[in-house]
């Protein structure tokens, strides 16, 4: 055994020397790699040397034209994408869908952040090919990017006839005035968390996470359109009129309150963590993530501020380019049937755009009803703002300000 | 093909997948992230070539902080890490007998789990009011009625615990492959324990501490996930800066150019370290 191993070592051995009989030095070999390596650095600096495509705004009226013509034959359902932000699904409801319609729907939990994700499809978007998805959902100035910039493909509407149930405020946007490209998935504001035990009573207004009482124990959101927004209702300014200047200004606000120790820290979605835990007394919270909160500790309290509060949407969206347009508008008016909707808004807990719901709600699932975190009273709905317009360099700046201000 | 030019070939058979997966994983995007960092534009027009060299004196001047803090909070958990991963790889290596398996899989039986949903856990664990922190106020390492989360400390605390495997691996693969052998001829030469120790196991040893060393700081330095979940608004280190320079300001080329002086400062400081430690180290550990 030990010499037949022997020997095949040696006969490797042979042949590696003779394969190497004119052996490259290891430095000729690096070399050559090198040589290699510099040549596919050409290909690389030639590749970018076309430079990285902007997003320019483009013909929207060719677009909006495209959409008065959108003609989207019914066809089998088949395999499709969609898209979307994680726990923001009743599941079941996709079960429901493809027994109902046939076909198959991959749901991907892929979009943790509007910017992140658009970070990843962003270079087939610029150059026109397919994104691969078929519905993504996006919060409104990402939406509001998408429309601009032709990122998007219009839905047929006679494949959405639901569409009649969308809310009436919601049903003309600045973006979007005719609805062509969006449709409401989900809404929510950002407002005033707090644990009521910390605050010693009732929070209403947004002044109260500037009040010194409150120094190091507050948190802050890092999206300047919903921070920067906010400080602009406080400062009785509608946001959606702002001005880019009036945006920074409300950074700079937030920044000198920052140097001063007000905020322990700048949050997404994780602001959650420190209120449930007692770091922090006041946060600024996104209404859908308090519903939750607040079952497992009534405590916690979300306040619509007295002074108005932003209110955001999620939106359906079909990408440009879009490969099965018509199971995304089939499932569109899937989600606004008003049972299905009523089903998803038990289960999500966030402001549905569909009417209607309320009434089988109030039957199936009456504290749901009730809420009015996701059925906001009629006073606060009249409190409610929308999100500034800001061209897409404009938006750079205001980032650019923010991270500053959040230390990135 | 001529059988000897067939011949010359072979040793290119046996390097073109490594060259492949270089050239394309490494060499491609490296080279097209150091044009994107001589661009100049903006998201709305676009990005185009102009040699650009300022963006590279820009980020230095306006970002010097964060790339200070961050080798700072890397050296300091790269040390922290070595303290503890020493006499960790120590008694696996000598003492543990037939745990040793057992005790390595518990070593990096974390990394099953996602780095951020664990360093999301020492969020909560290290909250304000919990146990954890009461008893460093007891210690001193948090003033009383102090926090720990949000604050530098955590962020070193949390690079040190989320690093700390790629330093007992190495160092536990030195030490297990020393001779021992070599210790009982230095008691036999009236050695003391401790002088064998420092004599014979610790230089031997240090391939192991030189791995260690890199595999905890080079990703480190590059860290966002722990200043991001621990820390606050002052303990930013540069990859969050790059992160948010990539995706949320749309700032390309800055983040290319910070992207490239971070890695030019860190082969500077392992090219430093190596010349400390001896530059063979790293080979003789891989042989």
């Amino acid at each position: 055994m030990r010499e037949d191993r022997a020997r095949a070592e040696r006969a490797l051995e042979e042949s590696l020397e003779t394969a190497f009989a004119q052996r490259s030095s290891r430095r000729s070999f690096v070399g050559r790699s090198a040589g290699a390596m510099l040549l596919a650095g050409g290909l690389g600096s030639f590749l970018s040397a076309c430079g990285i495509t902007g997003t320019a705004t483009k013909n929207v009226e060719a677009l909006r034209a495209e959409a008065e013509r959108v003609n989207h034959p019914k066809v089998p359902i088949g395999n499709w994408v969609f898209a979307n932000w994680p726990l923001y699904m009743d599941k079941s409801v996709l079960k429901d869908f493809d027994r109902e319609f046939g076909g198959k729907v991959k749901y991907v939990e892929e979009i943790n952040d509007n910017n992140e994700f658009f970070g990843k499809v962003r270079q087939q978007l610029t150059q026109g090919r397919n994104i691969g998805r078929d519905i993504v959902v996006l919060t409104d100035p990402m939406a509001a990017k998408w429309v601009r910039s032709g990122f998007v493909s219009p839905y047929d509407k006679k494949n959405v006839p639901n569409a009649k149930n969308l809310v009436p405020n919601l049903q003309s946007i600045g973006y979007d005035p005719e609805r062509q490209f969006t449709l409401p998935f989900q809404s929510g504001a950002v407002s005033l968390g707090y644990d009521i035990r910390a605050t010693g009573g009732e929070i209403k207004s947004i002044k109260e996470l500037f009040n010194p009482k409150y120094k190091g124990k507050t948190t802050m959101l890092t999206e300047p359109y919903d921070s920067a927004s906010t400080v602009l209702i406080m400062q009785g300014k509608d946001p959606a009129k702002a001005t880019l200047d009036d945006m920074l200004g409300a950074i700079e606000y937030i920044a000198e309150q920052n140097e001063k120790g007000q905020f322990r820290r700048f949050t997404g979605n994780d602001f959650t963590t420190d209120l449930t835990k007692g770091n922090v007394a006041i946060v600024l919270a996104y209404s859908g993530d308090m519903v939750q909160l607040q079952a497992d500790n009534p405590n916690l309290r979300f306040a619509y501020a007295e002074e108005g509060c932003i209110t955001f949407t999620d939106n359906l969206m079909l990408p440009a380019k879009v490969a099965h347009p018509y199971a995304a508008e089939t499932m569109m008016n899937f989600l606004y049937e008003p049972e299905i909707a009523a089903k998803l808004c038990a289960y999500i807990n966030y402001i549905s755009p569909v009417d209607g719901i309320r009434p089988i709600l109030e039957k199936s699932d009456p504290e749901i009803a009730e809420n009015e975190l996701i059925f906001p009273p009629d006073d606060v709905r009249k409190r409610l703002k929308l999100y500034p317009s800001l061209s897409t360099s404009e938006e750079q700046t205001m980032y650019e300000a923010m991270a500053k201000v959040t230390g990135g | 093909m001529s059988l000897s030019l067939r011949r010359k070939m072979i040793p290119w058979w046996f390097a073109a997948p490594g060259l492949v997966w270089l050239i394309v994983f490494f060499a491609v995007p490296i080279f097209n992230q150091i044009s994107v960092s001589l661009m100049s534009g903006d998201p709305e027009v676009g990005f185009e070539l102009t040699w650009s060299f300022s963006t590279y004196a820009d980020a230095v001047r306006d970002y010097h902080t964060q790339f200070l803090r961050s080798i700072g909070y890397a050296g300091l958990a790269t040390i922290i890490d070595l303290i503890i991963a020493f006499p960790l790889a120590y008694f696996i290596a000598y003492k543990a007998g037939r745990f040793k398996g057992l005790l390595l899989l518990l070593v990096i039986l974390p990394f099953f789990v996602s780095q951020v949903m664990r360093t999301a856990s020492w969020q909560l664990i290290l909250n304000d009011q919990g146990w954890a922190v009461a008893r460093m106020q007891d210690l001193g390492i948090v003033s009383d009625g102090g926090q720990f989360l949000a604050t530098g400390k955590a962020v070193v605390f949390g690079i040190a615990y989320n690093f700390l495997p790629f330093m007992v691996l190495p160092l536990y693969a030195t030490l297990d492959r020393i001779d021992r052998r070599l210790i009982e001829a230095a008691s036999d030469l009236y050695c003391s324990r401790f002088t064998a120790f420092r004599k014979v196991t610790l230089p031997l040893a240090v391939p192991g501490i030189f791995a260690g060393s890199l595999l905890v700081f080079i990703p480190a330095c590059g860290d966002y996930i722990n200043s991001s979940i621990l820390g606050s608004s002052n303990t930013t280190m540069i990859g969050n800066v790059i992160q948010s320079k990539f995706l949320n300001v749309l700032d390309y080329p800055s983040a290319a150019a910070l992207s490239f002086i971070l890695m030019g400062v860190i082969l500077l400081g392992i090219a430093l370290y190596g010349r400390v430690l001896g530059t063979k180290n790293l080979t003789e550990l891989a042989g």
